[in-house]
């Protein structure tokens, strides 16, 4: 969760309550509502690592809230993080996740986005496909392994085109 | 659908043309509401009673009949006059031909039934003399001439018709008691005709009727008994029924082949074969049948402007076919439908739920005379356009029988035609060398030979005699003609051997050499007016009158056996460019119009009404053929459509796709105009003299057709078929590539 | 990161611009293809630029309806653009007539096809020989190059064969056969893989590539990413507009596995979702 916080303070300054609601709008009934503590957790840890920091302010008749905003080591590692294309396990949710928030982030176009991760996957498949050029031929079960990564692999690619068609 | 109609609407109108000229009688019958019974009664007969008999519709006349004579000079011809009235009745009228029917205004006028006015070269306006039984004669004037049905042509049946007004009848035989009435009888069933005869007869009584003719007689005595005619329209009937068969056939065989892939379709849905061949059949079969009645209709249509009558020399009348003809094409055209859509159902019933329709075509490979040819450049899509047009072997055979028939037909028809034309302008080849026979009339045999050979028209002299004899046998007569002199023959058209040249040679006839069993250089006896003689056969000539049964030699043949000699006529030849007319003219003036001039009847002038039909019936086969190549060269485009892409990418250009399309119809029809044109031609003269020597002509007449209208022919046949193929061949250069190349 | 494709820096959209631009094979400027239909105008091709140099294997990816094969069939002629200019071995082709172009794909140019569009009544042996037949070789030159080509793709026991019979797999090998019958300097292949299953697909993209390393330029257009990256470079369609223009960097040899690729173990940040706290 630290990457989407850091997108969102980026917009502009908030306290907790609000980051959970603004993620709850963001990402709809698709993903899981994050709990408060968990926000605050998130946003202590960031704090901690010098990504955000924090302000009270002061309200009349209520008690004071927390204000966080981004430190420009916060705003670095964010446009690292979307400057990179997506990759490791989970990359497609790391992908959708950058995709979703970059109206937010205003760092850099959906298009450019989509055509670096494409690029990224092209690769993969050249990859894979010169591991199955060398691949053993009497190993049926690594041959499927490198078909299944491909056929994985071109469904994150039809998947892509789709992202595209809907949101640029 | 439309094929069939076609088809049908052909066969229909050849049919009735077919009849109309063989028959002319019940064109004339229908044309002019004849009367089926006609009854000569004595004068003062009452008829009222017959409009009461059963079976009567109407009563024509009574018209007062009287006998008379023609008198032209030397020639007296028979005739009988006709009192009728300036008003044409409802019933047995008349069709005036030339010139206007009687009116009131002339009473000399009188009008002359045409073959009678034809016999005697009367014209409208010429002036005539008319002598009554008694002797008053009156002078009258043709003011028309017009056909009738109610008897048949003058001069195989006699006397001869002339309708005058009743006042110039009566001043020809003022006689009561030598006159007689006509009346005829229509009657609603033409089957109860003699039932209806008696009963008028019984009627009337037997003392007031004097003669009665009905309809079938009439018929029979019109039907023209032309050989050559009868065989040339009997031929074409035969061969147009077989090409008929032949596109039918390939035409259903064609949409069936179209309709493969849905038929697959049904069977993936649970047809039977059986169930599949029977749609097959039924959906051709009511296409068919529509298609039939489409024929029907259009040849109904297209008929009756042929019912409004045209010149009688153009063509002859003629009537709607009797019901039962029509019913028996349209059946007939029915079968074949079915006939034809049984095989490619059946097999249509066999083929495999999911066709893979590029499976089904067969296998070839690129000849070696295909890849030869565009080794050396010849232009690639010719070549694959050839090819392509074989690429199913069955309907492509098909398709080349069918129009290389329809070609044979037409080139027969030429050959036909330039067997016409030959006659026409050579009627010496079917031995009318002269076209006029010059009798002493009122003159002596030394004046008449004077004015005949010093006459400037003529070219030719040869005396001549017409002799009976009786052959060895003793119970046949035979007709046999001196014609010139052994020193100097008449010409006949010799065919086989040659002509006489000494006293007791001859020449006979085909017909006479099947009688007599004979062959040529065999002897035969025969005895003239009692004389017997031996001729020597040294020849065959080609003879179509006297039934093909004659026997020529020279006249001092009889001097020298000893025949006692009749009365000598001379045969004429004419210079070129004289007309028989002009010269007869000359002649008449020459002797004061006692010489007796005759033209012989010439056959060939019936011919002209084969001249026509021929034109018309090679049209109808040419339309015929094209209908059958377009809808061949159909099937082979969707078949031919599939590689047009690949080959598109591999470098054929819009037009080269074209011009491989067209070849592939082009070849086609290539092939087969020749192969019919090259069959027609060998089939031609020998089609014709088989025919010939069948009737007794005489094999000889046959002609070729003339190069020139063979290739004439074959160009515009090619021409034509890829013309008709430019049209889809250009719609499908015209598809967007990518449905062309998606379409598997 | 374990496989990155180096972006196109500003400079580098257009490569035309580039020096290299003399020498390319095929350069094609502000393409644009219009279809009127019934239902009005369908933009198939919108101002597309492009250039494939000599011996380059350039792949055009994109959604169907993208309008890929309809460049395809520009670039090789089946279809005339409604504008822009089409240079093909330095020479402008985009206006020339039907026969001209007709001429070009004998000599220059050589199709492959989604559905393989062999002559289907002439034999294996007799398609690969047509085009060389067609375009004046000698009889002696067409046998041979048959002959080697049928070798060369492994045909040679199908030569007698009627395409009717092969596989899918066999058909589309005897389709490249005829393409590179003429050795065409620039090979168009539209969706090659598209009606093959796995193995044949492999087969012919192997097949290409063998081809691509004598020489061979292709434009390659495909919706399959297996057949994409084995080009140098990917071109990316969206709506009939270039959207990325590509060179294709496979990751390093050592990091890439297919497990890894599946997540199967191994490697940063496995197990965690992004959303976790960390």
């Amino acid at each position: 969760m630290r990457l989407p916080l850091l997108a969102l303070l980026a917009k502009e300054p908030a306290h907790g309550y609000e980051l959970k609601s603004l993620l709850e709008q963001t990402f709809g009934q698709a993903y899981p509502s994050p709990n408060i503590g968990q926000v605050y957790v998130t946003l202590q840890r960031l704090e901690r690592d010098g990504l955000v920091r924090s302000q009270d302010v002061v309200q009349a008749a209520r008690p004071n809230k927390r204000v966080y905003e981004l430190t420009p080591t916060g705003r670095d590692a964010l446009a690292a993080w979307v400057e990179e294309p997506s990759d490791g396990p989970r990359i497609r949710d790391d992908f959708f996740m950058k995709l979703a928030l970059s109206p937010l982030t205003g760092a850099t176009d959906q298009m450019a986005l989509i055509n670096r991760q494409r690029r990224h996957y092209l690769g993969l498949m050249r990859g894979l496909s010169r591991l199955a050029a060398g691949a053993d031929r009497g190993n049926p079960i690594s041959k499927l392994l490198i078909e299944g990564a491909m056929l994985h692999l071109q469904a994150d690619l039809d998947w892509l085109e789709r992202c595209q068609e809907e949101l640029v | 659908m439309a094929v069939v109609a076609g088809v049908v609407t052909a066969l229909l109108l050849s049919a009735t043309v077919l009849e109309g000229a063989t028959n002319p009688w019940r064109g004339l019958f229908a044309q002019t509401d004849g009367a089926q019974i006609w009854m000569r009664l004595a004068p003062g007969t009452d008829v009222r009673p017959l409009a009461g008999i059963g079976g009567v519709t109407a009563v024509a006349g009574p018209y007062s009949t009287a006998a008379a004579t023609l008198m032209q000079g030397p020639v007296k011809s028979p005739l009988e006059l006709r009192a009728m009235t300036p008003a044409m009745p409802d019933v047995g009228r008349l069709l005036v031909r030339q010139g206007n029917w009687l009116n009131s205004t002339s009473p000399n006028g009188v009008v002359l039934e045409a073959s009678f006015a034809q016999a005697v070269h009367a014209a409208v306006g010429a002036r005539l003399v008319i002598d009554g039984l008694d002797g008053p004669s009156a002078r009258v004037r043709v003011v028309g001439i017009a056909d009738t049905s109610d008897q048949g042509f003058y001069p195989d049946q006699t006397p001869g018709l002339v309708w005058v007004l009743p006042r110039l009848l009566h001043q020809v035989e003022p006689t009561r008691q030598d006159t007689e009435e006509l009346v005829g009888l229509r009657i609603s069933d033409p089957a109860n005709t003699s039932f209806v005869a008696q009963q008028a007869v019984a009627q009337l009584g037997g003392g007031a009727v004097r003669d009665v003719t009905t309809w079938t007689q009439v018929e029979q005595s019109m039907a023209r008994g032309d050989p050559l005619l009868g065989l040339l329209l009997a031929l074409f009937g035969l061969v147009a029924l077989g090409a008929a068969v032949l596109v039918i056939a390939s035409a259903t065989g064609g949409r069936v082949l179209v309709q493969l892939q849905d038929l697959a379709t049904l069977k993936t849905l649970g047809f039977t074969p059986a169930q599949i061949m029977g749609v097959v059949v039924a959906e051709h079969a009511a296409l068919g049948l529509a298609g039939t009645a489409a024929g029907l209709v259009a040849a109904r249509e297209l008929t009756s402007p042929l019912l409004q009558g045209l010149p009688a020399s153009a063509l002859p009348a003629v009537a709607p076919l009797p019901a039962a003809w029509v019913i028996l094409l349209g059946c007939g055209t029915e079968f074949c439908v079915v006939l034809a859509t049984a095989i490619p159902g059946w097999r249509a019933g066999r083929v495999r739920p999911v066709v893979a329709v590029r499976r089904s075509l067969p296998s070839g490979h690129l000849s070696w005379l295909a890849r030869a040819a565009l080794l050396s450049r010849f232009p690639p899509a010719v070549v694959l356009g050839a090819r392509a047009a074989f690429i199913r072997r069955l309907p492509a055979a098909l398709t080349i029988g069918s129009l290389a028939l329809s070609m044979t037909m037409i080139t027969i028809g030429l050959g036909f035609a330039s067997t016409v034309d030959d006659v026409q302008r050579h009627p010496a080849d079917i031995g009318l060398a002269a076209a006029l026979t010059v009798s002493p009339g009122e003159l002596s045999q030394a004046q008449a030979s004077k004015i005949v050979y010093s006459d400037r028209d003529v070219a030719a002299v040869y005396p001549s005699v017409s002799i009976s004899a009786l052959l060895a046998t003793g119970t046949t007569t035979i007709t046999t003609l001196g014609m010139g002199t052994s020193a100097r023959a008449y010409p006949f058209n010799v065919a086989q051997g040659r002509l006489y040249h000494a006293p007791g040679e001859a020449v006979a006839s085909q017909g006479l050499l099947d009688v007599l069993h004979l062959r040529i250089g065999e002897l035969v006896p025969i005895q003239i007016n009692g004389v017997p003689v031996i001729f020597h056969i040294v020849g065959r000539i080609i003879e179509p009158e006297y039934d093909g049964q004659v026997l020529a030699y020279g006249l001092d043949t009889l001097g020298q056996a000893g025949v006692p000699m009749p009365p000598v006529y001379y045969s004429l030849v004419l210079r070129r460019g004289i007309t028989p007319s002009t010269a007869r003219a000359h002649l008449l003036a020459a002797s004061g119009d006692r010489l007796d001039v005759r033209q012989p009847v010439d056959p060939a002038s019936q011919l002209g009404i084969v001249q026509m039909m021929l034109t018309g019936l090679i049209a109808v086969l040419g339309l015929i053929g094209l209908t059958c190549l377009l809808t061949a060269s159909a099937v082979g485009l969707r078949d031919y459509l599939r590689d047009v892409g690949a080959l598109r990418a591999m470098g054929l250009t819009p037009l080269q796709v074209m011009t491989s399309l067209v070849t592939s119809t082009a070849v086609l029809a290539l092939i087969a105009v020749a192969a019919g044109a090259v069959a027609g031609t060998a089939l031609s003269s020998r089609l014709i003299n088989a025919g010939a020597q069948a009737y007794g002509i005489g094999a000889g007449i046959g002609r070729a057709p003339s190069a020139a209208a063979v290739a004439v022919a074959v160009a515009v046949a090619v021409g034509a078929a890829s013309v008709a193929a430019i049209f889809p061949a250009h719609r499908a250069t015209r598809m967007p590539v990518a449905t062309i190349l998606g379409a598997c | 990161m374990i496989g990155q494709a180096r972006p196109l820096a500003a400079g580098q959209a257009r490569p035309l611009a580039a020096s290299a631009a003399g020498t390319a094979l095929l350069r094609v400027a502000g393409l644009t293809k219009v279809f009127r239909g019934d239902g009005g105008a369908v933009h198939a091709v919108r101002g597309v630029d492009l250039s494939v140099a000599r011996g380059e294997f350039v792949a055009v990816t994109g959604p169907s309806g993208s309008g890929k094969s309809t460049l395809l069939h520009l670039v090789g002629g089946l279809e005339s653009p409604s504008s822009g200019e089409i240079w093909l071995g330095g020479k402008r082709v985009d206006g020339l007539s039907q026969a001209r172009w007709a001429v070009l794909r004998r000599r220059q140019i050589g199709f492959v096809f989604q559905f393989f569009n062999l002559v289907s009544n002439m034999t294996v042996a007799d398609n690969v020989e047509l085009p060389a037949l067609m375009s004046g070789a000698t009889r002696r030159q067409a046998r041979a190059r048959r002959e080697e080509l049928l070798a060369e793709l492994g045909l040679t026991s199908k030569a007698g064969a009627a395409p009717g019979r092969l596989s899918g797999g066999e058909q589309q090998r005897v389709a490249l056969a005829r393409a590179l019958a003429n050795r065409p300097s620039l090979l168009l292949a539209d969706e090659p893989t598209g009606n093959l299953d796995s193995s044949n697909s492999g087969d012919v993209l192997r097949l290409l590539t063998r081809v691509h390393d004598q020489g061979q330029a292709i434009l390659l257009v495909t919706h399959e990413a297996r057949a994409a990256c084995m080009a140098d470079r990917v071109i990316s369609l969206f709506d009939g507009m270039v959207v990325d223009d590509a060179v294709v960097f496979p990751p390093l040899p050592s990091s890439t596995t297919a497990a890894s690729v599946l997540r199967l173990g191994g490697d940063h940040g496995a197990g965690r979702s992004s959303l976790d706290p960390c």
